[in-house]
């Protein structure tokens, strides 16, 4: 019994010297609290405000900086992007579309191996994949208007003008109704006015002046014609007329019923 | 036979005592960088447990290590000699502990950066200056027009009297009236390891961002000094760091000399 | 068949079997991440697809839901238990008994199979002495698995739920291996006197084989659900599993977690052996049992330490796989809060080593020719010690305002370096090879050589190791200091290499040169002191206490995350407690474990003891 006693007071010495230097043997630091999952007040944002919600993110919830530090070296230097973008825009490398700042910046979030600076790649890959993630999903999760503050602070901070706006809470809500609830549209002439033909060419009452007169447009050409126009606008482009003026994207945004209907109509004016 | 051999029991005193000396002359006096207190006591125990362990893996070598203690314990004839051992022992032990816990006038340990890593770039006067390109737009006058520096230097002067001298004192040494009550004290400007080896792009930072703008590694943040930028101009901080370098006879840092 | 080929016979299987066990995770370990980038693409790519499907039909098509997000109010509290002390303490205790009921018979099996190599009854009577202990460990380890279960299912229900979606099957699978365990375990350890005798002792060591076999199994699927945790795979990135589960049971960290745990449960079995054997050295009375239990003791430190020995870079080997998987969460295990842990860690280590070696020092008692070699060892000792104090130094020092200005700054300019990797590496190494001679002269303490090159053969083991710790500093000190960054990690592959080589080779000359060596006289067992018995019981407190510490981490590094990136965890308690609470939770879990294997141990000790009470039962009629 002495032999047990002696043992177990041995083996509580023990545990209690290893729990006393855990405690006061080395610096005593509370780590960080989760982060908290914050609600933008986007509508009272001042772009200044909006900056500093990017830089905080940057630092924070974004981590960018983890990588993105000159005592690590993991990661290029951020302060650096706003100059050397054109540069890499133009380099062969770059596997990307955007064409400006701004795209470039947003792409290198979402797509970060659309152009990986050399030295910086996954190792093995010949820095053609980028070990950075995607920002806006799993745990960094960052929104659009967070990413958007993102690019604003690296524009502000690098000396370029700030280009992003501050989106509104109503303008998310809206494209969202717009894409969720608009149903297909029944008459040629709603069509023309829910797509604001009449605002360029003279067309169901309207008179715009930037495109060509539709009045008697089905005598002239036929329906391949006609669809081709509106598919893809410039295909031909139509005498005394410039090319680039029509948006290009009535092929998304038409329904293919409101196509036909449409086609149908002009197709009947002669 | 050799004719002296020190007593285990002694070896066993004397190779952490000398394992301690040697390491502490080593370190503080000929390198001159000491070994802080928290890392020697971690050293020493175990040294100690190390010393414990060559000295007592054989039972022989055990028993000669504890024989004059058990003499002292359990021998008659050194009554006196036990008595006074067991006496001095706990109150020299009790000493080192009161020692050890009686609060000193330190200053509690905070592990605070005093100059820490400025940031890239650093926003002020509604401006974003770049830390790593600026520089003081009138030290150019040094060369190019002393009398206009000299104007320069003077209202700098005045900037800094009005200003600075409370806590940073009249001869730029820290020892201003208010200095006594502040922690951290107030830089002392002639001290070759202050503005010395800065850069101006440096205390324009610290000036104009004061103790709040300080980066999270010079935590805690209560340094006193106030956010300039609030009550000077972009144009009177320069000229009171042209007066902070011209009255010390330092000279700012800068890359290209070295 | 006669006895000679069926024993060769059975000790190439046995062989072969361990060559697999040992290789078998590295194989799977360089297969994993090829299978992971291609797992990766498929889930891509039925990520892209369910998309796709669920744009053009408006609903997803996966049975399984996406991983729930949970607030604060979704976790019950009950009676204000602290629930995520209840479960950690509670999954603790569960590990600790896993591991030492997988690594009891892992021992058992070793011990037994030697004793059949060598014929002598007291290795089998050693090994029966432990598989008794383990059979009340065991049901203590399946009770508290159930508690563990339970305590999930109360406070965090949510966790559980989604978890077990993913992993139904493997669950109920569990459950049924779980019965072929006791099965195996059952007839082993009931049988073991049964299944004596030339054949019935082949069958009897094939079961233990089973046994183990099932047992790791066992711990290969636990271990898949809390990597899943970790490195979640096989589902999208809102959680939706994508219905293999292998996939999921299969993520990045398995098999590194795998190969870590099963070493670590060896050594750990080993230490908790010892330190029964050690108690039952202390308060033995007669000289046989003395004898006896010093013999156990030697044995089990010896396994402890055999397996102690590549922990380290089973470890580091682990700590890579977890930068390679996220970098965010490797700088979170070396760089951020738990920096410090590494130090305390390190600590421990060292305590480990240095009792380890101590007790073979102690050890050399035995012989009556270790005089010779005696005076070697305080040079061992002062090399052991030199280099546990560079493994603990830390990068960042804890400095006083005073030390702070005498400074100048908060980085020492000269024991700054040491607090990098490359010579914490160089030092382990050092240890371990140090450790590894320790070794050496105690087995040759009681010998002596007969062969004629006995010069020649101690000539060039001093010159293996000469070079060999040469090589390691050049490797620690040139790579460490005067290259960049990239090499510095690098280094410790070429050193470990070099460390692993001087053994294997010294170990193999000592062989040759010691075959048919004199012994110097009988070795006297149980001529230890009982100075010897407390590193024992040090090296188990050590061993238990820093296997808590790990987990702690291991957990800990998920931040607050239950699955990392996929499901968030709301509790209030998701903050990550400090070092100083870890290590108190810790240590009370130690000291209730260690409670539960006194009366395990005590357990044992009732069964065979038998009491004769007169007049209590009525005198039987002739």
């Amino acid at each position: 019994m002495k032999n047990f006693l002696i043992v177990v007071a041995f083996s509580l010495l023990t545990i209690s010297l290893f729990a006393v230097y855990a405690n006061y043997g080395i610096p005593e630091i509370v780590p960080a609290p989760p982060p908290k999952e914050e609600k933008l007040d986007l509508g009272a944002m001042t772009m200044e405000s909006f900056v500093a919600l990017g830089e905080r993110i940057v630092n924070g919830k974004g981590t960018c900086t983890l990588c993105h530090n000159a005592v690590g070296g993991r990661a290029p230097l951020l302060e650096q992007v706003v100059e050397l973008t054109k540069q890499r825009l133009a380099d062969e490398k770059y596997e990307g579309e955007a064409e400006d700042l701004e795209g470039y910046l947003m792409e290198s979030m979402v797509e970060p191996s659309a152009y990986v600076v050399v030295g910086f790649g996954k190792k093995g890959t010949n820095d053609t994949v980028s070990p950075m993630p995607d920002v806006s999903t799993g745990s960094i999760g960052l929104s659009e208007a967070e990413m958007a503050a993102v690019i604003a602070y690296l524009q502000e901070s690098g000396g370029a003008e700030i280009t992003v706006e501050i989106p509104t809470d109503a303008d998310e809500a809206d494209e969202e109704d717009e894409e969720e609830q608009r149903t297909a549209l029944t008459s040629p002439e709603e069509i023309v006015s829910e797509f604001t033909c009449g605002a360029c060419h003279i067309v169901a009452g309207e008179e715009g002046d930037v495109g060509p007169d539709l009045t008697l447009i089905g005598g002239k050409f036929d329906r391949a014609y006609l669809r081709r126009s509106i598919l893809d606008p410039n295909a031909d482009i139509a005498k005394g007329y410039e090319a680039d003026q029509m948006p290009p994207d009535y092929g998304s945004q038409l329904y293919a019923s409101e196509l036909e209907l449409l086609l149908d109509y002009l197709a009947s004016l002669k | 036979m050799k004719a002296f051999r020190i007593p285990r029991l002694l070896q066993f005193v004397l190779v952490p005592v000398v394992v301690y000396a040697v390491t502490r002359l080593i370190f503080d006096v000929l390198l001159g960088q000491l070994i802080p207190a928290s890392l020697m006591t971690m050293y020493m125990f175990f040294v100690l447990a190390g010393t414990f362990m060559a000295f007592t893996f054989t039972e022989d070598g055990t028993r000669e290590l504890v024989a004059p203690i058990k003499a002292l314990v359990e021998d008659p004839s050194r009554k006196w000699l036990r008595n006074v051992v067991f006496v001095v022992l706990p109150l020299a032990l009790g000493f080192y502990t009161y020692q050890l816990r009686t609060p000193k006038p330190e200053a509690p340990l905070e592990l605070r950066s005093i100059h820490p890593a400025p940031p890239s770039t650093v926003k002020a006067y509604d401006k974003r200056f770049n830390l790593l390109t600026l520089e003081n737009p009138y030290r150019k006058l040094q060369k190019e027009d002393p009398e206009a520096f000299a104007e320069m230097v003077a209202a700098g002067a005045a900037v800094y009297i009005e200003n600075c001298q409370y806590c940073h004192g009249d001869k730029l040494d820290g020892r201003g009236p208010y200095a006594q009550g502040l922690n951290p004290v107030p830089a002392n400007f002639q001290d070759v390891g202050t503005i010395a080896q800065l850069q101006e792009s440096y205390l324009f930072w610290r000036i104009a961002t004061g103790g709040p703008g300080l980066p999270k590694e010079a935590a805690p943040w209560i340094s006193s000094m106030p956010i300039w930028q609030d009550f000077l101009s972009e144009e009177e901080t320069w000229q009171v760091i042209l007066y902070l370098y011209d009255y010390t006879g330092h000279a700012p840092r800068s890359w290209e000399h070295e | 068949m006669t006895r000679r080929s069926r024993y060769v016979t059975w000790a190439g299987l046995l062989l072969l079997f361990g060559a697999i066990l040992w290789l078998l995770p590295i194989d799977l370990g360089q297969l994993d991440w090829q299978s992971a980038l291609a797992a990766d693409e498929t889930t891509t790519d039925a990520a892209t697809e369910s998309d796709g499907a669920a744009e053009a039909n408006g609903a997803a098509e996966s049975p399984y839901a996406p991983a729930p997000k949970t607030t604060a109010a979704d976790y019950p509290q009950i009676a204000g238990v602290n629930s995520r002390v209840v479960v950690w303490l509670v999954a603790q205790l569960h590990l600790w008994f896993a591991a030492f009921v997988l690594a009891v018979p892992i021992f058992v099996f070793i011990i037994e199979a030697i004793g059949m190599a060598t014929r002598e009854k007291r290795y089998d009577d050693m090994a029966y002495e432990f598989i008794k202990v383990s059979i009340t460990a065991y049901s203590l380890t399946a009770i508290l698995g159930g508690l563990l279960a339970f305590s999930l299912l109360v406070f965090y229900p949510d966790l559980f739920l989604y978890l077990s979606t993913i992993f139904k099957e493997t669950m109920f699978y569990y459950a049924l291996i779980f019965f072929a365990e006791s099965a195996c375990l059952y007839i082993y350890y009931y049988g073991w006197h049964w299944l004596q005798g030339p054949f019935k002792k082949w069958l009897h060591l094939s079961l233990g084989l089973l046994l183990n076999g099932v047992g790791t199994l066992l711990m290969f699927l636990a271990n898949g659900w809390l990597t899943f945790m970790m490195s979640p795979a096989g589902v999208d990135p809102a959680g939706v599993f994508q219905g293999d589960t292998m996939v999921a049971l299969h993520n990045y960290l398995w098999n590194p977690i795998n190969l870590h745990r099963f070493v670590a449960n060896i050594a750990y079995g080993g230490s908790v052996v010892g330190a029964y054997a050690a108690f039952k050295f202390l308060s033995a009375r007669r000289a046989e049992e003395r004898a006896h239990y010093d013999w156990m003791g030697y044995n089990a430190n010896f396994i402890a330490i055999c397996a102690l020995l590549p922990l380290p870079f089973a470890g580091y080997y682990l700590s890579a796989e977890i930068y390679a998987y996220s970098q965010q969460m490797g700088i979170t295990l070396m760089g951020g809060i738990f920096a410090w842990l590494f130090i305390i860690q390190a600590v421990l280590i060292g305590t480990l080593f240095l009792s380890a070696n101590y007790y073979l020092w102690c050890g050399m008692g035995r012989s009556d020719g270790a005089v010779r070699y005696n005076h070697y060892i305080k040079y061992i000792a002062i090399v052991l010690v030199g280099a546990f104090l560079v493994w603990f130094t830390p990068h960042t020092l804890v400095l006083s305002n005073e030390e702070l200005k005498a400074l100048g700054g908060p980085y020492h300019k000269y024991l700054g370096p040491l607090g990098i990797m490359p010579a914490k590496n160089t030092a382990v190494n050092v240890m371990i090879l140090f450790t590894a001679l320790s070794f050496l002269i105690y087995r040759r303490a009681n010998r002596v050589a007969t062969a004629n090159w006995v010069r020649m053969g101690n000539a060039i083991q001093v010159a293996l190791f000469t070079t060999g710790i040469a090589n390691i500093f050049f490797l620690g000190i040139y790579h460490g200091y005067f290259t960049n960054t990239v090499y510095k990690v690098a280094a410790s592959i070429p050193q470990v290499l070099t460390t692993l080589v001087v053994i294997v080779i010294s170990t193999l000359i000592d062989y040759f040169m010691y075959r048919g060596a004199k012994d110097v006289a009988p070795l006297h067992w149980g001529r230890v002191p009982g100075r010897s018995q407390y590193a024992l019981f040090l090296l188990a407190v050590a061993f238990t206490w820093l296997m808590g510490l790990m987990g702690y981490i291991r957990s800990g590094i998920r931040q607050h995350w239950h699955v990392v990136d996929i499901m968030r965890d709301n509790s209030p308690d998701a903050f990550t407690p400090t070092l100083g609470y870890a290590a108190n939770v810790v240590s009370v879990g130690t000291v209730i474990f260690m409670t539960m294997v006194i009366f395990v141990f005590w357990l044992a000790q009732v069964s065979g003891s038998k009491a004769e009470p007169s007049g209590y039962w009525k005198e039987q009629q002739a």
